[in-house]
């Protein structure tokens, strides 16, 4: 074949290829979801209002959020009731778990806008409201008498949905650890559950190798998912939070607030990877491949005496078709320490009324962590003003009381409470199967932690996810493997996190860690 | 001809360009969108010298007398190769380019057997993807290999067997690896049994690094053995009957067809198959990702696995330069494969 | 006329042969279906079943229920079935576009030498990339491929009639396309969104299509290759003495010859297709969602929920089993020696 006209001839073929390929994309319909924004006949869509007092047929919202049943299940069974209040269309799209994060950024850095608001983790704001990309709802939740603001737990309204004194998110579930035991077996043996992480270890060792379910066989002490890229980071901050904060949510827990120093290389991180890797020895023997899903199923199913969760025991616990501890559960604040780091000379030092202002009585300073932070929404800052109040008001809907308190008490909804109003009667729990006496214990833990001043708020600066994701729980997953001594691991945490730090800019990353505690300069 | 080089040249072309300047710099989020800057060639120090070194070559410990006795086959072997292109009279430029290679090869070696046949010494990803798709693509190979010749035989059944082997190469590989993690769970998984009954109660092979290993190998062995024997059984049918049968009448034995006959025809077709299994390999990250998400530790880690966890956190920075770094391992090892044996056996390459 | 009897004693096996084969034949019939097997058990049962202990045996040692059925074609309906739909249309089609663009460039690349020089190759590459980046930058991508193709075929019209590069022979092609390959498709996921969203085409099949295609063809083009080099060239020389043009003896002399690797490659980028998950996710979100994307969204905030996980994936290899039993036929001796026979 001839040089020159096989290539011609290539041009050719190529050519009539794409222009084939702009035929058909130009016949197809656009898949862009921004709607016009149609002239509504409520002249005014104050925040204000009540959904119902407001019309926005004709508008459409499409909410990005992950796939379920949790969450997205109450978003999508309530879209068509919020439709028929107000008009709006609420279209809800769900990708995988692990890819929210990845799948909100790449939309929105890019430009393509498809979603106009999002449920998500609002541990991720630290990425999203420095670049601008979420709408500041501060003032429409101030004055919205349907939300009702002020029920919401003080820690998720003026910590997890704020940012820099900006409000960026409504909660719409509450979301931090808890430890959960098995009531029934610790009661007749007379052993208290655990105050300290001390303790918590001598319970586990205690029944480690116990049959706790009847089926003869030998059963684990303790199970905490320990598999690498799932909760590792979170739990081990659960454990070292009560010997590095003890002066409140805004000291924070990961660096220090005067030259960002992390704080992973210390007495108290030290002890914390220990007391981890010691409560291996009394969880299953695959515990470091193990899920959260995985320890919910080992711990409903009767085959672990301590477990750390979230919220999600206490409501999977009485679903009969996941639980054989029905009514056997109980549960209480994650255990604390008597110790607390000394941020001048990095070494524990005992607690007393200076150094942990805030231990109860018993001189154990607790610190639950709010890991994630719970599922919240927010808005698109690119959104067209009438979808951002249809969102908006979809949003409230759904996280005011007459929804949500119904919600939480659903197992498969995925939302924990969070609101103050959510704890004051048990009976929509007995309603939804769970014992009074065991509504009581649960909501006592619940609220016991979220009434706590010294609640870890995650760490949300930019870059959180690399931080968290890949440094420390790549470490803690080697610590737990025996690649990395102790030692090891806290240089290699520290180190990484001091250069990724200074890459993003020291000051830039002091500043954004200091907005999220709400730290004023 | 033209469209298919058309298409693929539309499509990868800007990727390719791309990646390769994200891994010369680092994303961050701005007002407008996300902001480029150039930072030169950091992504590739911090993963070859700098804090990701032990993450992604391993950690280097003096060899045991095993791996120093691999390592010296290793260069016996090529430096024998090396002599007998200069004494074959190979041209300046092919010596050059054969003595580079062969010194990328021994290099990579030697990094191998401080990294592996090492007291103390621990793969990184680098190593631990060369032994994924090594180890996986023989016993593939030789499995599919075997599987499709028994599947020629004459044997009621056989069309049973034809599809029943096909199948786990059609169940999706994220599929598979959540599979695997259900077969391979030793609390409630259905070996459990099993183990129980050899007394093995406490055992779990995904918190020992070789356990994990196997664990990951035979899930990748398991869905894709059926590449291998789809495509050679297409092969063996392909084959002349007769030749076969007239080599049979004439008192060959099986085994002498094999070596003689059966096994020439296949070459050029195994060597293709081989290739694009070993490019295919290279990029294995459902099975470890979700098994055990590479742990314990870093040990089931693959290089692309390494890549997708700092792509997922937003580092395209450093994944793409994973991702080239695994290119250009790949291109050694398929260059050099294409070079010395697929050009031996087959005319067409 | 060949001989059955003899043949028929020659090449089958002997008895202990035979039973040998057999035992192989099962063992790994065993190893294939076991987990599948497995996969089956756990979509009939409750989470409570799997999480305390492994149960082997519907109806003997656990009650089966269908409830994890129950929830994905009731309760998820539409979540489910506009997957499925979008898994058999971008896979059927990537797999048919994919076979016919790449059997024909197998064929060109066994029949033909092509000499293509680098400038020009370098030319197109950079027009393409030219294009690509105007398109990135946010020009009317319409205006930008047809001018970008202008442009190539002007200059190649042009300067390009005076490159004197070294001429690249077939197999540099054919190792080029293959190449392509080895990138990772976490490297190129985040730019080829952003192309297909300058072009407008995410969340739609085309995007998919068009995608499935491209990192399909160089399998295919490997593949068919070697298939086609078996194929005897005497057949075509005289069918070409006969007067037949070259599209013709590729349709009625080649490709029947070449049936039982058509098959096979057919099979193979179909299956990749249908599987294939990154790519998937990131091109599309409500609309053109395929299945892998359903399956790995089993795996949430509660663990992966292994019962609702094996239905899917029980659905999912369904209509690929179909086919595999549907085609196997052709992988088969008669048609092939029927073929050569002529």
């Amino acid at each position: 074949m001839a040089k020159g006209r096989s290539l011609k001839g290539g041009g050719l073929l190529a050519s009539v290829m794409l222009v084939a390929v702009a035929c058909t994309s130009a016949a197809s319909p656009s898949p862009s979801p921004a709607p016009s924004a149609a002239p509504s006949a409520a002249a005014s869509a104050s925040a204000a209002a009540s959904p119902s007092g407001q019309n926005f047929s004709g508008v459409s919202v499409t909410v990005l959020t992950f796939t379920g049943p949790q969450i997205a299940e109450p978003l999508q069974r309530r879209a068509p009731d919020f439709a028929k209040l107000t008009g709006a269309d609420i279209k809800v799209v769900t990708v995988p778990f692990n890819e929210l994060y990845q799948k909100i950024l790449t939309d929105i850095a890019t430009g393509t806008n498809a979603y106009q608001a999002f449920v998500f983790d609002p541990q991720w704001m630290g990425d999203f409201v420095t670049p601008g990309y979420l709408e500041d709802l501060t003032d429409r939740v101030k004055s919205d008498p349907v939300l009702k603001w002020d029920d919401i737990g003080a820690f998720f309204r003026d910590f997890s949905a704020t940012y820099q004194g900006k409000v960026y998110t409504i909660p719409l579930d509450g979301d931090f650890h808890m430890v959960y035991y098995r009531k029934d077996i610790l009661d007749k043996d007379g052993v208290k559950p655990p105050a300290t992480w001390d303790d918590y270890l001598a319970v586990a060792k205690q029944y480690s190798g116990k049959d706790l379910n009847g089926d003869g066989q030998p059963d684990y002490g303790s199970c905490i998912s320990k598999k690498r890229g799932a909760q590792a980071y979170w739990w081990i901050t659960s454990i070292a939070g009560p010997y590095i904060q003890a002066k409140g949510t805004n000291e924070g827990a990961f660096f220090t607030t005067d030259n960002m120093t992390p704080l992973v290389k210390n007495e108290a991180f030290a002890r914390a990877l220990d007391i981890y890797k010691e409560s291996t020895k009394y969880g299953p023997p695959n515990e470091s491949n193990l899920d959260v899903g995985d320890t919910r199923g080992l711990f409903t199913s009767g085959r672990c005496a301590l477990s750390m969760d979230w919220g999600d025991i206490g409501t999977l616990a009485i679903d009969p078709a996941t639980s054989k501890v029905q009514d056997k559960v109980g549960s209480i604040i994650t255990p604390g320490a008597k110790q607390i780091l000394d941020r001048s000379t990095m070494k524990l030092v005992p607690c007393d009324q200076t150094t942990c202002p805030n231990m109860g009585s018993d001189g154990v300073n607790h610190a639950p962590f709010a890991a994630y932070g719970g599922w919240s929404g927010a808005i698109n800052a690119k959104a067209d003003q009438k979808v951002k109040d249809a969102a908006y008001a979809f949003l409230a809907y759904m996280s005011a009381p007459e929804q949500s308190n119904v919600d939480v008490t659903i197992g498969k909804t995925g939302f924990n409470p969070y609101r103050t109003s959510q704890f004051s009667s048990t009976a929509e729990w007995v309603k939804a199967g769970m014992s009074e006496a065991a509504a009581k214990d649960y909501l006592g833990a619940i609220e016991t932690s979220l009434k706590s001043p010294n609640m870890i708020l995650d760490l949300r600066i930019p870059k959180t996810q690399e931080y968290q994701q890949v440094d420390l729980d790549k470490a803690l997953a080697q610590f737990l493997a025996g690649e990395l001594s102790r030692d090891e691991t806290m240089s290699q945490v520290f180190d990484a996190w001091q250069s990724l730090t200074d890459s993003l800019g020291r000051d830039k990353q002091l500043e954004a860690y200091k907005n999220s505690l709400g730290v004023q300069r | 001809m033209w469209p298919a080089l058309a298409v693929v040249l539309f499509l990868s072309i800007f990727p390719l360009v791309v990646s390769l300047y994200l891994s010369l710099s680092r994303l961050s989020f701005a007002k407008s969108g996300f902001e480029i800057t150039f930072i030169g060639p950091t992504n590739y120090q911090t993963l070859l010298f700098g804090g990701e070194r032990t993450h992604f070559i391993g950690v280097l410990k003096t060899p045991s007398p095993i791996g120093w006795a691999i390592f010296a086959v290793v260069v016996v072997l090529v430096g024998w190769a090396f002599t007998r292109a200069v004494r074959g009279g190979v041209r300046p430029l092919g010596l050059l380019l054969r003595a580079i290679g062969g010194l990328l090869l021994v290099g990579l070696i030697w990094l191998f057997v401080q990294a592996v046949f090492a007291p103390g010494g621990r793969p990184g990803t680098v190593f631990v993807t060369l032994i994924y798709v090594f180890i996986g693509l023989t016993i593939q190979y030789v499995l599919g290999l075997g599987l499709a010749m028994l599947a020629t035989q004459r044997l009621p059944g056989r069309r049973f067997f034809r599809v029943v082997f096909l199948l786990p190469m059609m169940i999706t590989p994220v599929g598979v690896g959540y599979m695997f993690q259900m077969l391979t769970d030793t609390s409630k998984g259905p070996f459990l049994p099993v183990f129980a009954a050899l007394g093995m109660e406490g055992f779990t092979w995904v918190t020992d690094p070789w356990g994990a290993r196997i664990a990951v190998m035979i899930g990748d062995i398991w869905q894709w053995t059926p590449f291998m024997f789809i495509v050679l059984l297409a092969a063996l049918e392909g084959l002349d009957v007769e030749v076969t049968e007239a080599a049979l009448v004439d008192g060959a034995s099986r085994s002498q067809v094999f070596r003689y006959i059966t096994l020439p025809a296949l070459l050029p077709v195994s060597t293709t198959i081989v290739l694009i299994r070993m490019i295919e390999g290279f990029k294995i990250i459902d099975l470890p990702n979700i098994l055990t998400n590479g742990g314990p530790g870093t040990a089931t880690e693959s290089m692309t696995l390494q890549a997708f966890i700092d792509w997922r956190t937003f580092n395209l920075g450093r994944s793409a330069a994973t991702a080239y770094l695994l290119l250009i391992l790949v291109t050694i090892v398929a260059t050099a494969y294409v070079n010395l044996v697929r050009r031996r056996v087959t005319t067409t390459v | 006329m060949r001989n059955p009897f003899r043949r028929r004693s020659a090449l089958d096996l002997s008895p202990g042969a035979k039973v040998l084969s057999y035992v192989l034949l099962l063992g790994w019939t065993f190893v294939v279906l076991f987990p599948i097997y497995w996969l089956a058990v756990t979509s009939l049962k409750l989470p409570i079943q799997v999480n305390s202990g492994p149960v082997f045996f519907p109806f003997i040692d656990f009650q089966p229920t269908l409830e994890n059925w129950r929830y994905i074609f009731v309760d998820l309906r539409n979540d489910t079935v506009r997957p499925y739909i979008n898994t058999v249309v971008v896979g059927l089609s990537s797999a048919i576009i994919a076979l016919a663009l790449g059997s024909s460039a197998a064929y060109a690349l066994v029949r033909f030498h092509y000499r293509p020089r680098i400038g020009l190759i370098g030319l197109f590459a950079g027009c393409v990339l030219l294009a690509a980046v105007a398109i990135g930058l946010g020009a009317p991508w319409q205006i930008v491929v047809v001018s970008a193709l202008g442009v190539f075929l002007i200059l190649a019209q042009t300067i390009g009639r005076r490159f004197r590069g070294r001429g690249l022979g077939n197999s540099d092609i054919a190792f080029w396309l293959i190449s392509q390959r080895m990138l990772p498709p976490v490297a190129v996921v985040i730019p080829l969104y952003v192309l297909f969203q300058r072009v407008g085409l995410l969340d739609t099949w085309w995007a998919l299509i068009i995608t499935y295609v491209a990192t399909n063809l160089p399998i295919v083009v490997w593949l068919m290759r070697d298939y086609f080099s078996t194929v005897p060239v005497e057949l075509e020389e005289s069918a070409a003495v006969d007067g037949a043009s070259p599209y013709r003896i590729f349709r009625s002399i080649v490709i029947p010859v070449a049936v039982p690797g058509l098959v096979a490659t057919f099979l193979f980028v179909l299956v990749f297709a249908w599987n294939e998950y990154l790519l998937a996710l990131f091109l599309s979100s409500a609309n053109a969602q395929t299945l892998p994307i359903t399956v790995a969204a089993q795996n949430a905030t509660r663990g992966p929920q292994w019962w609702y996980m094996s239905v899917l994936i029980m659905i999912m290899i369904v209509p690929v089993i179909l086919m595999a039993i549907a085609l196997e036929r052709y992988i088969s001796r008669g048609i092939l020696v029927g073929a050569v026979k002529g």
